[in-house]
């Protein structure tokens, strides 16, 4: 597994790694042998699930957790002292647009800064989202993969989250174009797993006290919490991919429809109503107009950015992250579920 | 001149005043910076010419999504460059003090965002400073402006009360719940909200104690400071921050106040004040404003007509709600809007600035004595005067040392 410009004496810094996916990548990175991590958190993660994880290895002597703060320069140069390769992955969940880009782009440039005057750069693997994608020029069904266009109005999509992902890949590609850092930018679609018991928003919401259910029969760009670390890991090892975008998705994706069935019946059932997409769309239209007429009375939570992105429905592909990193889902979609629905098995009575 | 003329000729000269175009700029391209922003949209004849933060990034990224023409990292050059005629200042506030006076000294109008600075000599410094160079502040106390405050005030100049306050009460409660904000506060040690003396209180304090600061005099005879943490706090292991305060403040006129800030409390933003004929309840968290007239009924009717003038009372705010969702004119941040477009009129205008200065400085003095009762050990290092040491509790209560000297200023700006 190890590439041949990256050696297992190479140190490899993984941040947001308390996280949902940045404990499987540690866990991932330690099943590969590569023992030489420093795992950068928040002061305040919560870190039972990361050192319960790395216990259960005999190579961890080398294993070192760092608590910091991304946005701070002094932070970041401790946590990429003598660092080779950066796996990226926290994120900033902020509701804010502020907040988001700080906790993204900034973070992001910090980390880069620090990486080209106190590391030895072989790669920066930049974790990001579905969420830079837009389809609302793209017809219903149609295929979103890595040469979709990007969202360029976040602001009128009301979501924060995605304008710093989208802002924080901007610096990255500036960094690689401009002072020569390799890096790998890696998509993945919805992550789930065991230790994660919310349902996507592409299934529906929950806003008005029920569940609407907005997804039908969308294909959902589902993947697996360990299938998805195994990719991110890969997009750091493969050599040759260097200024690459990847998107991760699993293979036999299954509809929002089937999720929300298997969901119900091990969590237990409860009121759902199916919207289908032109209401939806209708809807959002409508809410749009009113909060832009309102000058945001309402804010525009709802609009057909957001509606296309989430509810339109789209096919996905794994053609290019199969083919240029060698990677295959290590669990498949069945047992991914299974392990998904098992978390809520004791809910039923 | 015939009234007739003269009464047309003020009124095309309001008008044309009003109609003078601002050129604003923003300094501190954080959280609140959107807010103020979405606020100056719905105001007429100005235009934010200029966005300013340390971080040009920032400043790049506010600009980029408002289609704001210029971005800048410093603030002298930006000031230089732009000349703008008012500047929101939206920093952290411990840079509150320097970056207003940087702005002043230029030639520009201040709103400034709460805590107006981080200690009352500072306050003070910038309202002396306004004054000489003829420009105006405000400072961002922006519940002061919304529907039922606007309303509240209007019911006790027209008498409501039966005369002056004789007792207030303001109720703030905040949601540590909110995880985004309790982790990045309680998590990071440097984060700009412990820097401040007062910590978690320095940031929230002023929309409240600002209510009760309308009503006092400047005279305060007595500050009681009862101080400790919620079990929250006391179970994620904080060690510094205090998060429940109930205080109790009494002026030389004898009107008392009472202030309660709580994380465990969820929803109570209030304001109530009574008088000799009636009392008024302002409730931030619904919109609403509760009039209770002191009237007695006879015998058994006083269990029967005042739940009914009460239920009235609820329905016709539910009422007023409505009216004002249709109009357009019940969004979040009324307050703030309200509170910057009546700060634009005084400055076209050249009228006194909404919120007087009074208010501002006994907001910022009230402030000060409660954090110096909470955190002695945090003695602030101001800007202008050295050490604040010259404020201690007296024997006997908290009664406020040397406020005569602080009131005297206050009354400078009292007539405003």
């Amino acid at each position: 597994m190890t590439a041949e410009y990256f050696s297992r004496s190479d140190r490899i810094l993984v941040t947001g790694s308390s996280g949902f996916i940045g404990t499987k990548v540690v866990e991932i990175l330690l099943e590969y042998g590569f023992s030489n991590l420093r795992c950068f958190v928040r002061p305040s993660s919560q870190l039972a699930r990361l050192q319960k994880t790395i216990a259960r290895f005999d190579n961890r002597s080398n294993v070192e957790l760092v608590a910091g703060d991304l946005l701070s320069r002094n932070d970041c140069q401790k946590a990429t002292e003598g660092i080779s390769l950066i796996y990226h992955l926290a994120a900033g969940i902020e509701k804010s647009f502020a907040g988001a880009f700080m906790n993204s782009a900034l973070a992001t440039r910090n980390l880069l800064n620090a990486f080209l005057e106190r590391g030895q750069p072989k790669r920066f693997v930049n974790v990001s989202s579905f969420a830079v994608y837009s389809n609302l020029s793209l017809k219903r069904g149609a295929l979103l993969d890595e040469t979709s266009p990007l969202e360029d109005a976040s602001q009128e999509r009301f979501d924060a989250y995605g304008f710093g992902k989208l802002k924080q890949e901007e610096l990255v590609r500036q960094y690689g174009s401009g002072r020569g850092v390799p890096y790998v930018i890696v998509r993945p679609g919805a992550v789930f797993g065991p230790g994660k018991r919310e349902l996507s928003g592409r299934i529906g919401i929950n806003t008005f006290g029920f569940f609407i259910h907005l997804g039908g029969s969308n294909q959902l760009p589902l993947t697996f919490v360990d299938n998805c670390a195994e990719a991110i890991i890969l997009a750091g090892l493969k050599p040759g991919v260097d200024g690459e975008t990847f998107n991760i998705v699993d293979d036999d994706l299954i509809t929002s429809k089937q999720l929300l069935t298997a969901y119900k019946s091990v969590a237990g059932p409860f009121f759902s109503i199916r919207v289908p997409y032109p209401v939806a769309y209708g809807f959002s239209w409508a809410w749009e107009k009113y909060s832009h007429w309102s000058k945001g009375q309402l804010p525009p939570v709802f609009n057909r950015r957001r509606c296309s992105a989430e509810w339109k429905g789209s096919r996905f592909s794994n053609e290019k992250i199969r083919q240029q990193l060698g990677w295959r889902p290590r669990v498949p979609m069945t047992q991914a579920m299974a392990h998904f629905l098992a978390q809520f098995e004791s809910n039923r009575g | 001149m015939s009234s007739f003329w003269k009464k047309g000729l003020s009124t095309i000269n309001s008008q044309l005043l009003a109609s003078r175009n601002l050129r604003l700029a923003l300094i501190g391209c954080g959280k609140i910076a959107d807010q103020h922003l979405h606020a100056i949209h719905r105001i007429a004849n100005c235009e934010v010419v200029a966005v300013c933060d340390r971080e040009l990034l920032m400043a790049k990224q506010l600009a980029e999504r408002f289609g704001i023409p210029e971005s800048f990292s410093a603030v002298e050059e930006m000031l230089g460059l732009v000349k703008p005629d008012v500047v929101h200042i939206t920093t952290p506030p411990q840079s509150h003090y320097l970056v207003g006076k940087q702005c002043l000294e230029a030639g520009s109008h201040v709103y400034l965002e709460k805590p107006f600075t981080i200690t009352a000599p500072e306050a003070e410094s910038l309202v002396e400073m306004a004054d000489r160079r003829n420009l105006k502040l405000a400072a961002g106390h922006n519940l002061q402006f919304t529907p039922e405050m606007i309303e509240m005030r209007r019911l006790v100049k027209s008498g409501f009360l039966g005369g002056k306050p004789i007792h207030l009460e303001s109720f703030f409660s905040y949601d540590l719940g909110d995880e985004t904000y309790a982790r990045a506060l309680l998590g990071n040690r440097n984060h700009w909200v412990r820097q401040l003396p007062g910590q978690l209180l320095h940031n929230l304090l002023s929309h409240g104690i600002a209510k009760l600061a309308e009503f006092l005099d400047d005279d305060l005879t007595e500050i009681e400071v009862f101080a400790d943490q919620s079990p929250l706090l006391r179970e994620l292991g904080e060690q510094e921050i205090v998060d429940e305060l109930r205080a109790l403040i009494r002026d030389k006129a004898g009107t008392s106040a009472f202030y309660c800030f709580s994380t465990q409390i969820k929803g109570l933003n209030e304001l109530r004040a009574h008088g000799p004929s009636g009392s008024i309840v302002v409730d931030h968290s619904s919109g609403s404003l509760i009039r209770k007239p002191n009237r007695s009924y006879k015998s058994y009717l006083t269990y029967f007509i005042p739940p009914l003038v009460s239920a009235r009372e609820h329905f016709r705010n539910a009422g007023m709600n409505i009216i004002n969702f249709g109009r357009r004119k019940l969004y979040q941040d009324f307050g703030m809007k309200e509170l910057i477009e009546r700060f634009y009129n005084s400055i076209r205008s050249n009228n006194p600035p909404p919120i007087p200065y009074r208010e501002i400085l006994l907001t910022a003095r009230i402030m000060e004595e409660i954090f110096d009762r909470i955190y002695p050990e945090r003695i602030q290092k101001s800007e202008i005067t050295g050490s604040r040491s010259e404020v201690r509790p007296a024997t006997g209560g908290f009664a406020v040392a040397n406020a005569s000297d602080r009131a005297a200023l206050a009354r400078r700006y009292s007539g405003q």
